[in-house]
């Protein structure tokens, strides 16, 4: 009896939470389950926003990536659906919510082999070797645009930006705003399509049809000292002077100390400060600037000065609307005015400063090589712009990827569909386990057509079989068939309809759900160690600061 | 809140903090969300219209407020609840682009959410009702634009542009004395507007308010009002033909920027150093003087010694005047300001007909006006009234009536009020309600019905009987086939708003029906609610 009385040896600290073996795999799919379903019902073009309070803030979203972010999710196997979310949002911008959807389902296709035994890496196999036949087909599949006119370039991108927009608050006006992305984003260096260069101002109030496009940049107007309003405020092909300097009557170096001797050199440190101040505004003025930008503050003399020599100034200028101004008027920062060369200033065709709502901005319009472009969002609420600017950003980056990629794909659910049919196809082809791995890929895959008909409010398994049975017809004619939201049958041709999406999209998609799930499923063991902090923690909580509400009176 | 249970029913741990957040989802969500906002535009309700009633406001800090403006209630109201508080926002957005209906935008957008909810419990999906409310909007739109009428805002002494601001005015507490008001709104917007571009700097216009007096003794300066006295009792209060000299630099020997100090050996240096020092007072006395300006503005103090000096130069000064107010001052006059003594020229200096301190009163509080400035650009209006609460009161109402102004200048077209447009635009989303096959007609219908509830809270608030006036005002639109038919809250005998001149700009009602469609649609989108449990 004595090998029952061992001491158990100490391994981890106490309170250390360790689960492993099957039950912890299964465990963990459950848990990603329970994160999906929070976003499922933000897919597709019928899906819901989600209002998520954090401290005095509230966020209104439909965009995948952003709710997860601020549900602040500790498992640490539901993080992984956070972490896809976020790198498809980084890479590719849009279908942050199918990614993180498809991963959730390709685990619970995996559990129930998990349960009956079959060793995970047998199912992680199945769904890589899955995961390429899909990639290749899926290049296959896709269409491309690149050979096509101009015109009918510009309709692709159009059409891609609508699908990304479809399922966002935008969604009725979403002509309207994909010409003012795709035209932001074709004014852009096609080369480089530098996101950064395309600033978004929001403006509360106004409709949201009321947002324009500036083909240059747009800022609010800056901190200003007295004498600003006597500044001009409209140009025409100005000079424009950008600075990274300080226009401001003070000492010259922060430590430096002077001892004057005599009182008469007094009056000369005085004239000095002043005569390097002058000597600097002189240099700007002399060489023909007409709007002096810089970054850090521009001074009440310095405006003054400007004013009566009808020169527009503004400093604090913040760094990415400055670089923006560089790039769209072909000016150069200055740190310094000593020898400062007119070809250094840029130019644009016209200057002005407008109202937008309640505030002011200078608008900087028809610059020559203009690479940038600003889109000034206008709408009701604080939270509907910012949601709006969400979703523009998604449209923004959906589009800049069809600048480069130049391939399509049908949406809607019917490049899944096309999918999922050939791979159960090629599964029956298969021997051995991997037959059944490659079906149950197959399976997850159709979850983006069934979650875009549920959310639709349409009967999703009457939707399904319809489109199982076009897909399984074959050939061009049910390939590109998908759930239709509007028309009364369920399905449609969302090729023809001109519901595109970059195949890039969903390639990124594809292989990172992949990649996710057979993260999840190659875990056998969380060890979890407990807070540092705990103890601290708890404390306060168990003693209430205020006493018992019966013992007053 | 917990997302999921594992096989022995214990929660996962899967959000931080998960015990105090709660969710809600569905229906419960919407239902949740759309009686919070309701609660919010029941309370502006009783305020619309030229009979509403005011609101009494205490701050943490126990200041009290009174006021009828809606973007003001509701920001005072301190709301903490997510939903409610997109309609405060939605007020204020409504206040910063048009400054004007910043009551009937909430009030509009709870009976949309009244109507949405009866739609709900019919079973729509709230998608498709936000569908209906976009088409009903852009009917209702497009409706209002062939409604409205271009007016002529010079004819006739800018009387139409007087009227307007008398509506704005009307449901105000300072009802009374709106034409007296009216008319100095237009007066100051028309003298600092930019008619050309259509463009007005309201930051020209300058609203100063002192209580005391009656809200009669509101009068419009065609020029500046400064708060402060000058510097010394014994100059004049009064300056005819002013020069005025704009300094910002102090009546102070110069001081190097750079850290110094000055080290003094002898007692000839200390008495050299004294001597200069005076001399800077005597040569800046003289610079002003030589300039032939006969008042000089300093944005800084003054030495006592400076000041004796100006006295005994007799030039009248005042110090302290704030940056704002220089700029304001320059562009009056047409001074420059000026940065240092070396710099004064003649040519820098402003000039207006007369600086003068004025007293309130009995206080001793006095303040400085310049009036008949070279160059018009800047005005103030002096706002009078016997209580702060009245003063404050009416400066909001001031400022609408000037935003009213200001719109009509950009966009010089209008609709008449008294629920007439509203009316109008009900009947003809009704008609293309019957025309949807859809689902969405419902919604349209509803939307509809949302827009009749703005004349029937306008009748309520009169003490009219709601249901009643606004049929026979309806019957009589359709009738007659004149859009401009309305409540008659004041009672004047007629319905038809062109006689009662009841204007409202095209551009503000637009504004109004699109803004509170777009929030609707946002708080219908929203299908759960993750927050802290306290919510």
């Amino acid at each position: 009896m004595s090998q029952f009385l061992q001491p158990t040896i100490l391994l981890l600290r106490e309170g250390t939470d360790t689960s492993q073996g099957r039950a912890q795999i299964v465990s963990n799919i459950n848990a990603v389950q329970a994160v999906a379903d929070v976003v499922k019902s933000t897919l597709g073009p019928r899906g819901m926003d989600k209002m998520i309070q954090t401290g005095p803030k509230v966020t209104i979203s439909n965009d995948g990536a952003t709710i997860l972010n601020l549900l602040e999710v500790v498992h640490p196997a539901a993080r992984v659906l956070v972490d896809i979310a976020k790198s498809q949002d980084d890479e590719v911008g849009d279908g942050t919510t199918s990614t993180t959807l498809l991963a959730a389902e390709l685990l619970k296709e995996a559990k129930p082999f998990i349960e009956e035994g079959i060793h995970p890496q047998i199912v992680i196999q199945g769904y890589r070797k899955a995961l390429e036949l899909a990639l290749e087909k899926l290049e296959g599949f896709s269409i491309n645009i690149s050979r096509d006119s101009p015109q009918e370039k510009r309709d692709t991108l159009l059409k891609c930006a609508q699908t990304a927009l479809n399922s966002k608050l935008l969604a009725n006006t979403k002509q309207f705003f994909s010409e003012l992305v795709v035209s932001a984003v074709e004014k852009l260096d096609p080369n480089i399509l530098d996101r950064d260069l395309i600033g978004i101002k929001n403006v509360t109030g106004g409709s949201v049809t009321d947002s324009f496009l500036v083909d240059g940049v747009a800022f609010k107007k800056t901190f200003s000292y007295a004498g600003f309003e006597q500044q001009p405020k409209r140009f025409e092909n100005p000079k424009i002077c950008l600075l990274n300097l300080e226009l401001e009557l003070k000492s010259e170096k922060e430590n430096a100390e002077i001892r004057i001797e005599k009182p008469e050199e007094y009056q000369q440190i005085v004239d000095a400060e002043w005569a390097l101040i002058y000597e600097k505004l002189e240099i700007i003025v002399k060489a023909g600037a007409q709007i002096v930008l810089s970054k850090l503050p521009i001074g009440d003399l310095a405006t003054q000065y400007f004013a009566d020599r009808n020169i527009f100034c503004a400093g604090r200028v913040p760094q990415e609307d400055l670089l923006r101004v560089q790039k769209a008027t072909g000016g150069q920062v200055q740190t310094t005015v000593n020898g400062l060369n007119p070809e250094t200033f840029g130019t644009c065709g016209l200057f002005e400063e407008v109202q937008v709502g309640a505030e002011r901005y200078n608008l900087f319009k028809n610059c020559p090589q203009s690479r940038t472009a600003t889109i000034v969002l206008r709408g009701g609420a604080e939270q509907f712009i910012q949601e709006a600017e969400r979703s523009l950003n998604d449209a923004i980056m959906i589009v800049r990827r069809c600048f480069k990629a130049n391939k399509i794909v049908a949406g809607g659910g019917a490049i899944e569909l096309e999918l999922s049919r050939y791979l159960r196809h090629y599964a029956r082809s298969v021997t051995g386990k991997t037959q059944y791995i490659v079906n149950s890929y197959a399976k997850a895959l159709e979850v983006i057509p069934r979650t875009i008909a549920e959310n639709a409010g349409l009967n999703s398994i009457e939707i399904m079989n319809k489109l199982r049975q076009r897909h399984a017809q074959g050939g061009e004619e049910g390939r590109w068939y998908g759930v239709d939201i509007n028309g009364a049958s369920g399905v449609c041709d969302t090729h023809s309809s001109f519901v595109w999406e970059p195949s890039l999209v969903k390639r990124n998609a594809l292989c990172s759900a992949t990649e996710a799930a057979c993260a999840i499923l190659s875990i056998d063991e969380t060890v979890k160690n407990p807070k540092s902090d705990q103890d601290t923690k708890m404390k306060p909580k168990g003693q209430p600061g205020r006493p018992p509400m019966g013992m007053r009176r | 809140m917990s997302l999921a249970f594992d096989d022995y029913g214990r929660p996962y741990i899967i959000l931080r903090d998960q015990g105090q957040k709660k969710r809600m989802k569905g229906l419960e969500a919407y239902k949740s969300n759309i009686l919070a906002a309701k609660a919010v535009a029941n309370t502006l309700s009783s305020s619309l219209g030229p009979k509403g009633m005011d609101k009494m406001l205490v701050s943490p800090d126990g200041d009290v407020s009174v006021t009828n403006d809606g973007a003001t209630i509701v920001e005072k109201m301190e709301i903490q609840h997510p939903t409610a508080k997109l309609l405060v926002e939605l007020s204020q957005s409504q206040d910063a682009e048009i400054g004007d209906g910043t009551t009937g935008v909430v009030v509009l957008a709870g009976k949309l959410l009244e109507q949405a909810l009866t739609l709900l419990d019919k079973g729509i999906h709230p998608l498709k009702i936000s569908d209906g409310f976009d088409r009903a909007c852009d009917v209702a739109i497009k409706h209002l634009e062939t409604i409205s009428e271009e007016i002529d805002i010079q004819a006739n002494e800018h009387e139409a542009l007087i009227q307007a601001a008398c509506t704005a005015l009307g449901s105000k507490v300072v009802s009374k004395r709106k034409r007296e008001l009216g008319k100095i709104a237009v007066t100051a917007v028309l003298d600092v507007a930019d008619l050309a571009r259509r463009d007005v700097n309201l930051d020209l216009i300058k609203i100063q308010t002192k209580t005391g007096g009656s809200v009669e003794d509101t009068r419009l300066i065609s020029g500046i009002l400064i708060d402060k006295d000058m510097s010394h009792p014994q100059m004049p209060k009064e300056v005819k033909e002013a020069k005025i000299c704009l300094l910002t630099c102090p009546f102070e020997p110069p001081k190097p920027k750079t850290k110094h100090n000055i080290n003094i050996s002898s007692a000839e240096d200390y008495k050299k150093l004294y001597l200069q020092e005076q001399q800077y007072f005597v040569d800046m006395v003289k610079l002003v003087k030589d300039s032939g300006a006969n008042i000089a503005l300093c944005q800084w103090g003054f030495d006592d010694e400076a000041n004796h000096l100006l006295l005994q130069n007799e030039l009248p000064a005042v110090r302290w005047v704030s940056g704002t107010d220089v700029e304001l001052i320059a562009m009056a006059t047409g001074a420059r300001i000026i940065p240092r003594f070396q710099e004064i020229t003649p040519e820098k200096l402003g000039k207006a007909g007369s600086v003068k301190e004025v007293q309130f009163g009995t206080s001793n509080e006095r303040m400085l006006v310049i009036e008949n400035c070279q160059c018009t650009k800047a005005v103030t209006i002096l706002i009078r009234g016997g209580s702060q609460m009245i003063v404050d009161e009416a400066k909001r109402s001031i400022h609408d009536a000037i935003c009213v102004i200001r719109n009509l200048i950009k966009d010089n077209r209008i609709v008449y009020g008294g629920g007439s447009a509203e009316l109008a635009c009900a009947i003809q989303v009704l008609q293309y309600a019957d025309e949807v096959s859809s689902v969405e007609q419902y919604a349209i219908r509803s939307f509809a019905d949302a827009l009749e509830g703005i004349p029937c809270c306008l009748a309520d608030n009169c003490g009219l009987n709601p249901i009643t006036s606004v049929a026979q005002a309806k019957a009589r639109q359709l009738q007659e086939s004149n859009p401009r038919i309305g409540i008659d809250c004041m009672e004047l005998g007629t319905t038809d708003m062109k006689e009662q001149r009841i204007y409202e700009t095209l551009s503000s009602k637009k504004q109004q029906i699109q803004l509170a469609t777009q929030v609707v649609k946002m708080i219908l989108k929203i299908d759960d609610v993750i927050a802290p449990d306290d919510y």
